[in-house]
């Protein structure tokens, strides 16, 4: 049992503040849909309305070749957008039908790209993938997932023996290591299972190119990468023979895909060989009703079947990889089980800092007071803190840029804010008091996310409730806004009921942690600065 | 450091294991790669989990050495690598 404890906390201090982040950001990434049209500004006068899906594509085809071998079409009755890769910047570019001038042309226009930030947040920690073939970011979160599912299967056998007991034992006890005690085991054992499906997605998207290159070296053998490509995409590669035909209307398309499956609802088009007689033509979507919801329709561009991959019709291959996704972004049961992913994924981000803070106090405990110990619950505090409030401040950017002259420099201020706001509040936790650090962030961190929908209200408007993506984010906002408000609201009251460790007040040096008469007073201090 | 390197050795453990696995089931494995793939992690989550156990630090870790070597001297009397695409 105590090699197990050992296991689970250090894999735990291991991976802990990296899962902080990436359920932070991944509880907002729930509704990533729904975030990018969120972080599209909107004027109160509005441009003409913009081309359809088809002319947007004759005009991105004409003025960028690229186009024409892959694009995907994101189909919007306001706003459609077409995405290529632009071999001149060895990068994928997103062209909307705003973008283009009154005479069809492109004009590269600077956009919010939040919606993005938070997803890269969320699966690489925000590390930039400079077209390395290995994501490093990604790699490692897949690997950080993977010491997740260790430590998760050591903290089921830990707590299977009391697990009942557990369950209803959220006390402080007058200690307050007692309440993060029983808060961590609570969380963990309520979300046990919505934790093994996310370390075990996430290590299988995560480390899926670390996995593939070691499977084709140790078993299959360089026959494994053609493989993978023949059984897991739609259809095989053009071919060009060098014929050209004419595209059929997109409108044709979507009727020819659902004519292939009624159920389908369209999510984007991927079109291979645009005007090419050789080119096909991914109808993307679900088929509601399954875990596993992902569907597509291959056509050819006379709008003839080649294929047809939906629940029932598919491989088992397709059949397997589609609820991995599905299971991981919690998309396939509506807007209920997204708002229960959305709490889960809070509530991990709470599970990780007690667990941090539990692993700090109870080395404090075994080694004695050392720097060590100190040093690691200022980063856990600092870390937190700084990517908590980090992401509202991007947020922030986000909406208020656009109605300014530096409107140019939103995507990179998004970022950017975000980076400072957490190298200073990692700095600054590193030199204050623990306690009034967390204390002085918690009262701080609600009202950066209640000034949110605030702001885009003034900006924008009724526009920010009425359309339902706004309303949706904002209320997302506002919950967020109100859970750090409960753990506040818990916090100051833990402080006055319990004693916290020594670990939690002044510095760590000769002579400390302070005694007990020391602890109390700055307990109390903080406990009536913040009654205040 | 023990447990970082269990974790280390307990990868290509886990792919041998399963790629043993597909050269004993009688199906084609490029059918089921990706289930495959879910059941390697799965299984590498619990080799580290394991080599946790025991009291001293050195056996386990030589159990992962040899059982890695066992489990590539057993993968080349299949007729996995390199044939059958």
């Amino acid at each position: 049992m105590r090699r197990m404890i050992d296991l689970h906390a250090w894999l735990g201090m291991a991976s802990g503040l990296a899962l902080f982040v990436a359920f932070f950001a991944g509880a907002i990434n729930v509704f990533h849909h729904e975030l990018h049209h969120w972080q599209e500004p909107h004027f109160a006068e509005q441009a003409a309305t913009p081309m359809g899906m088809d002319r947007l594509l004759e005009r991105v085809t004409e003025q960028y070749p690229d186009a024409r071998k892959r694009l995907y079409l994101l189909p919007d009755d306001d706003d459609p957008g077409v995405m290529w890769f632009e071999s001149a910047d060895s990068d994928w570019v997103t062209a909307h039908a705003t973008d283009f001038n009154a005479e069809g042309v492109h004009e590269a226009t600077p956009r919010s790209a939040l919606a993005d930030f938070i997803n890269e947040l969320h699966f690489a920690l925000g590390i930039p993938n400079p077209g390395w073939p290995i994501n490093i970011g990604m790699t490692f979160m897949g690997l950080i997932s993977v010491m997740y599912g260790v430590a998760l299967f050591s903290g089921l056998l830990i707590h299977w023996p009391k697990i009942r007991k557990e369950f209803f034992a959220l006390k402080h006890e007058g200690n307050m290591r007692r309440y993060w005690k029983n808060l961590h085991n609570v969380i963990g054992i309520i979300s046990f299972p919505f934790h093994l499906i996310m370390s075990v997605t996430g290590a299988a998207m995560g480390m899926f190119t670390v996995v593939a290159v070691l499977l084709g070296a140790l078993v299959f053998g360089p026959q494994l990468r053609g493989v993978i490509t023949e059984q897991t995409e739609v259809w095989s590669a053009v071919e060009s023979q060098g014929n050209t035909v004419i595209m059929p209307r997109m409108g044709d398309v979507l009727s020819a895909a659902r004519n292939e499956l009624p159920e389908l609802t369209v999510d984007w088009l991927e079109i291979r060989g645009y005007g090419d007689a050789a080119g096909w033509i991914d109808v993307a979507g679900s088929v509601p009703g399954y875990v596993g919801h992902h569907a597509h329709v291959v056509l050819d561009p006379t709008l003839g079947p080649l294929r047809v991959i939906a629940p029932g019709q598919r491989s088992l291959n397709f059949a397997s990889l589609s609820p991995v996704y599905s299971l991981h972004f919690g998309d396939y049961g509506g807007l209920l089980v997204k708002l229960l992913y959305f709490l889960l994924g809070l509530l991990g981000s709470l599970l990780f800092v007690s667990g941090n803070i539990l692993w700090c106090e109870r080395r404090s405990d075994r080694t004695g007071p050392g720097r060590s110990s100190a040093f690691l619950l200022r980063l856990t505090l600092g870390v937190c803190a700084g990517v908590v409030i980090g992401v509202a401040f991007s947020f922030l950017v986000s909406k208020l840029l656009p109605h300014t002259p530096l409107s140019g420099l939103v995507a990179l201020a998004e970022r950017g804010v975000f980076a400072v706001i957490l190298v200073l509040l990692v700095a600054w936790s590193l030199r204050a008091s623990p306690l009034r650090f967390s204390s002085q962030m918690l009262r701080v961190a609600p009202f950066c996310y209640l000034s949110i929908p605030l702001l885009q209200t003034v900006l924008e408007g009724s526009h920010a409730w009425l359309e339902a993506d706004n309303r949706l984010i904002n209320l997302v906002l506002l919950a967020v806004a109100a859970c750090l408000w409960v753990v506040r609201r818990q916090f100051r009251k833990r402080i006055r009921q319990a004693e916290p460790h020594p670990l939690w007040v002044g510095k760590v040096s000769e002579g400390d942690p302070r005694h007990l008469t020391d602890t109390e007073r700055e307990a109390d201090a903080v406990a009536s600065d913040s009654a205040r | 450091m023990r447990y970082f390197l269990g974790v280390l050795l307990s990868l290509p453990l886990s792919l041998m294991l399963i790629g043993l696995l597909a050269a004993a089931l009688p199906m084609p494995w490029q059918g089921w790669l990706v289930l495959q793939l879910i059941a390697a992690i799965v299984l590498w989550m619990l080799l580290a989990l394991l080599v946790a156990l025991p009291a001293k630090t050195w056996p386990p870790l030589i159990a992962l050495v040899v059982g890695n070597l066992a489990a590539w001297l057993v993968l080349q009397a299949t007729p996995l690598y390199g044939v059958g695409a």
